[in-house]
């Protein structure tokens, strides 16, 4: 009975503390708003402890893990520093002038600020880069690159990629060896924003697929009808993909990743065909016209499920919660009802409320059926 | 007639037995291979996966160790990498472009340089000691003991040792020291790892390393082939490699796990362990000498 009672006590215990743990470690979030935190993280141990066996004494905290971001909070590429001058480690190179904003704005394209700030602490502060990496190799965790490593890492790689490039001298101007030389006029990269990309409405590519070789793509339908955000497909892309003019061969398009995160479920023929594709038109490929009430409502407004489209996932009473007899005027969906209707409740024709299915005319006439038989007159909406 | 060659190996054999057999009691023992090293010896990992051939090191080194060099804006000329270069006499490392298919933004370098062995043929080889293993882990080399027979250079499993042909007074072994000086005894890192830019390079304690690598590879296993190179190698080696496809494919040597002087010492060792070999070979000459002077006296019984 007391081992029973002890076992209680330490389990008990347990629980108190780990929940204590939470409470202190996150003030901020001890109520999580819904809205504002992100979806927790999986974690390994060794995202944040560089051992095996953590203790309260020596708990070998690894300050800023690289291998996997932790970045919080929603941040736009105008919120940094317009430059920012690297100098703390002038002595054979002159201070590198670091345009921050052209380079966040690059950014927002394919991935936002955690693209270089692979971690900021949970309230959303983004910390500078000298903030984890001291200019000294950090003699605790030795993996952990210093500042020298951390910068030349974070540039090094886009500046080869799309500058077909090592050298120093794209960033550094070489020192004579005197003291680090003054900062020159940097007013011509203040405030300087990548230019709006203009891109090609509709692209048709050639493809190996025999039976179908042609891909219409429209890019203007898919960031202006359906809302996508250039950093859905281009997430991760390099500034190559744009700016390169080498020779090299042409960055191989991954369709697998890109189109089918959403057209999963298509065919190979809903993308490939043997001649060109027009626009995608909701009125032609559906049978229900946008306009002019819904044109510009993101899809998942109606298909809330991205999976499928096919047919409406949200009934148009989850948005119009006050159709009611009297209140609604039937004229707006391009039908005005005849005298006889107009007074009905809309659950008469329509079963369960649910306006995308055809309305039922045989409960009450025998011999008709819509759409062959109208209850009203058709109007310009 | 006894041909030039097998004179040669006779008395080769005779002078290696002679020679073995004088410090036979002593040398018998060294058939503890790397006990002697400091646990917290220390070493160099390279991370090639990090490396973007800037030549950064080289240019250090040569400022280090008092090598021929040129202005710090020459490691800029990629044209070095269009023929195979390996260290030498002039140069204790050197990068080594092993993928010149994949472009500039891709291409795949290697730094080369002495490996550190833990249990290093070039020491076991080595006559008169002039190449020591410190048990804090550099090889090192002393040109005041060297007389010049470069079995060192013939023993590398890595083929580094060079030698100044060209300085004919005083000719040394040249190799990289692990800038003996100023890391033994200064406390600093390698001029080598405190230049490279992107710190592709990490100096520390050997066994500290070992743990970053497997860190790297264990958290980014699509970045990295899964070996760290000298971990293992022949016996292991200081400088630890990590990259991200096999060794075989990067120019690098493919090395068994065992150190060369594990079994030539062995051998040698052995054969000699407890004056077995001495005692043998007195013992055979004894018996021979004496059915020698049995016969003679045989012979001179039968004159008389």
């Amino acid at each position: 009975m007391r081992k029973l009672f002890l076992i209680t006590l330490v389990l008990g215990s347990f629980a108190g503390t780990a929940w204590a743990v939470d409470q202190l470690a996150d003030p901020h979030h001890a109520q999580p708003n819904a809205q504002d935190v992100q979806e927790p993280r999986k974690m390994d141990c060794r995202d944040c402890h560089s051992c095996d066996h953590p203790t309260g004494e020596d708990p070998c905290l690894a300050a800023c893990p690289r291998h996997s971001s932790h970045f919080y909070g929603d941040h736009q590429a105008d919120e940094g520093p317009d430059i920012v001058i690297i100098d703390q480690l002038a002595n054979l190179y002159k201070p590198v002038i670091f345009s921050h904003k052209l380079h966040a704005s690059m950014s927002n394209m394919v991935g936002g600020c955690e693209n270089c700030h692979h971690y900021s602490e949970r309230s959303g502060v983004i910390p500078p880069c000298r903030e984890c990496h001291d200019p000294d190799s950090n003699e605790v965790n030795l993996g952990q690159p210093a500042l020298k490593g951390a910068y030349h890492r974070q540039c090094i790689n886009c500046h080869r990629d799309w500058g077909h490039e090592n050298a120093c001298g794209f960033c550094h101007e070489q020192s004579d060896g005197s003291a680090a030389a003054a900062v020159v006029d940097s007013t011509d990269i203040i405030g300087i924003l990548h230019p709006m990309i203009t891109a090609t409405p509709t692209y048709v590519y050639e493809t190996t697929y025999e039976d179908a070789p042609l891909v219409t793509f429209h890019h203007e339908d898919h960031v202006e009808m359906f809302g996508q955000a250039c950093v859905d497909c281009h997430r991760g892309d390099s500034c190559k993909r744009c700016h390169d003019t080498g020779t090299h061969e042409r960055v191989k398009f991954d369709h697998v990743t890109t189109c089918n995160s959403c057209h999963m479920e298509r065919d190979c023929n809903f993308c490939h065909s043997t001649t060109t594709q027009p626009r995608f038109e909701h009125a032609a490929a559906t049978g229900w016209d946008l306009a002019p009430y819904h044109t510009g409502k993101d899809c998942s407004v109606c298909h809330g499920n991205p999976d499928s489209f096919r047919t409406p996932s949200h009934t148009c009473t989850d948005c119009h919660i006050h159709w009611e007899v009297g209140s609604f005027n039937h004229r707006v969906t391009g039908l005005e009802l005849s005298e006889n209707h107009v007074d009905l409740d809309c659950d008469n024709c329509h079963a369960d409320m649910n306006m995308s299915k055809p309305p039922v005319c045989t409960d009450c006439h025998d011999d008709m059926s819509f759409p062959s038989d109208e209850p009203g007159d058709r109007v310009r909406r | 007639m006894v041909s030039r060659r097998d004179f040669l190996k006779i008395t080769g054999t005779a002078a290696t037995t002679a020679a073995a057999g004088l410090v036979s009691v002593d040398a018998a023992l060294g058939a503890d291979h790397g006990k002697h090293l400091d646990p917290d010896r220390v070493g160099v990992l390279t991370d090639l996966t990090i490396c973007i051939g800037c030549r950064r090191c080289e240019w250090a080194c040569a400022e280090q160790n008092g090598l021929p060099h040129g202005d710090l804006s020459q490691c800029d000329d990629a044209s070095v990498f269009e023929h195979m270069r390996r260290p030498d006499a002039e140069s204790f490392t050197v990068v080594i472009l092993y993928d010149a298919t994949a472009g500039t933004e891709n291409s795949k370098f290697v730094k080369v340089q002495c490996m550190h062995c833990e249990d290093p043929a070039c020491v076991s080889a080595c006559i008169v000691g002039a190449l020591e293993k410190d048990p804090r882990g550099p090889v090192t080399y002393d040109a005041w003991e060297c007389i010049g027979c470069r079995y060192c250079m013939v023993a590398c499993p890595f083929q580094i040792p060079a030698y100044e042909y060209h300085n004919k007074l005083t000719p040394k072994v040249m190799k990289c020291t692990l800038c003996f000086e100023r890391t033994m005894e200064e406390g600093r890192r390698p001029a080598c790892v405190d230049m490279c830019p992107p710190e592709a390079l990490v100096y520390g304690k050997r066994s500290e390393l070992l743990e970053i690598a497997r860190n790297r590879i264990r958290n980014d296993p699509g970045r990295y082939h899964n070996h760290i190179y000298g971990e293992h190698e022949v016996g292991g080696t200081s400088w630890l490699m990590i990259g991200d496809r096999p060794i075989e494919e990067m120019d690098l040597p493919v090395l068994p796990e065992q150190a060369p002087p594990v079994i030539t010492e062995t051998i040698q060792h052995g054969i000699f362990k407890g004056f077995t070999g001495p005692v043998m070979l007195f013992g055979l000459l004894s018996v021979l000498m004496k059915s020698a002077g049995d016969r003679r006296k045989e012979k001179e019984d039968d004159h008389v």
